[in-house]
């Protein structure tokens, strides 16, 4: 069944993306906000973590285009885009092809070695 | 089956591979490590080994030839960190051609009842990209897993 070719993946920001999820609180940020939008004093709200630490990560996060913040009066609301993270786990699924595969190669080789020894 | 797991430390991601395989633990280890077996056997389909070499110890290097449909031959490189016969393997992944990684590849082999359980870590999947991006010339490190990936995804099931 052909399925049409990914994405080409762009190195800078795929290294931008794997640098925003290797931390936990990000990690985190990330799920609230796949939740619906935020503001930054909510998203501090349950870590005990100043705003400015907070706006760090942010910043993290829309260097890796994860994240766009937007003026909303007096405070600004955090969007989530998770197209880079479809990239990364694209990535990610191409190994687990190339292995579920290879693994079905092996399998095939010794089951069948092993049913011809048995005849 | 598989899942993927993110490494606190590192940022990289690792991805986890798992088959039962109705074989017992010595001939599976063998399958993996003999060039005479790699041969016969190795490579997401239609891909082909069409050449191994293993130097099987810690320190030791390996090479595996993946061959395509059209003729290319892609190689994937790298050394050995750990070998406990007939249960275990650390290695180091590399393709070659393509940009250096850091790549590690662990794989058990454990049994179950006169069968074996194979588990494959792949771990800090990232690494090539980050290298990547700080090498000069280098061409999009993922040529040569898009490669594999075409060709899986393009051929008869």
């Amino acid at each position: 069944m052909a399925r049409p070719s990914p994405a080409i993946l762009d190195d800078e920001r795929l290294d931008a993306v794997f640098s925003a999820l290797s931390d936990p609180t990000r990690r985190r940020i990330i799920a609230r906000l796949s939740q619906g939008t935020a503001s930054v004093g909510e998203l501090a709200e349950p870590f005990a973590m100043s705003l400015p630490a907070v706006s760090k990560h942010l910043s993290v996060l829309e260097r890796a285009g994860l994240v766009r913040r937007e003026r909303d009066g007096r405070m600004q609301r955090c969007h989530l885009d998770a197209r880079p993270l479809e990239a990364a786990g694209e990535f990610v699924e191409h190994y687990r092809i190339f292995w579920e595969s290879t693994l079905d190669q092996l399998a095939q080789y010794l089951e069948e070695e092993d049913d011809d020894a048995s005849r | 089956m598989s899942s993927t797991a993110a490494n606190a430390e590192s940022g990289d991601l690792a991805l986890i591979v798992r088959r039962t395989i109705r074989a017992r633990v010595e001939r599976v280890f063998d399958a993996w490590t003999r060039p005479e077996h790699l041969v016969q056997w190795w490579g997401p389909k239609p891909v082909r080994c069409s050449g191994a070499e293993v130097d099987l110890r810690v320190g030791g290097r390996y090479r595996i030839a993946n061959q395509f449909p059209d003729g290319k031959v892609l190689w994937i490189v790298g050394e050995f960190e750990l070998v406990e016969p007939p249960n275990k393997l650390v290695y180091s992944w590399s393709l070659e051609p393509g940009a250096p990684s850091t790549e590690r590849v662990t794989v058990r082999f454990e049994p179950r009842d006169g069968a074996t359980e194979v588990i494959v870590v792949h771990e800090r999947i990232g690494s090539a990209a980050v290298r990547a991006t700080h090498a000069q010339g280098w061409e999009g490190c993922f040529d040569g897993l898009e490669q594999f990936l075409d060709v899986t995804r393009t051929s008869p099931a």
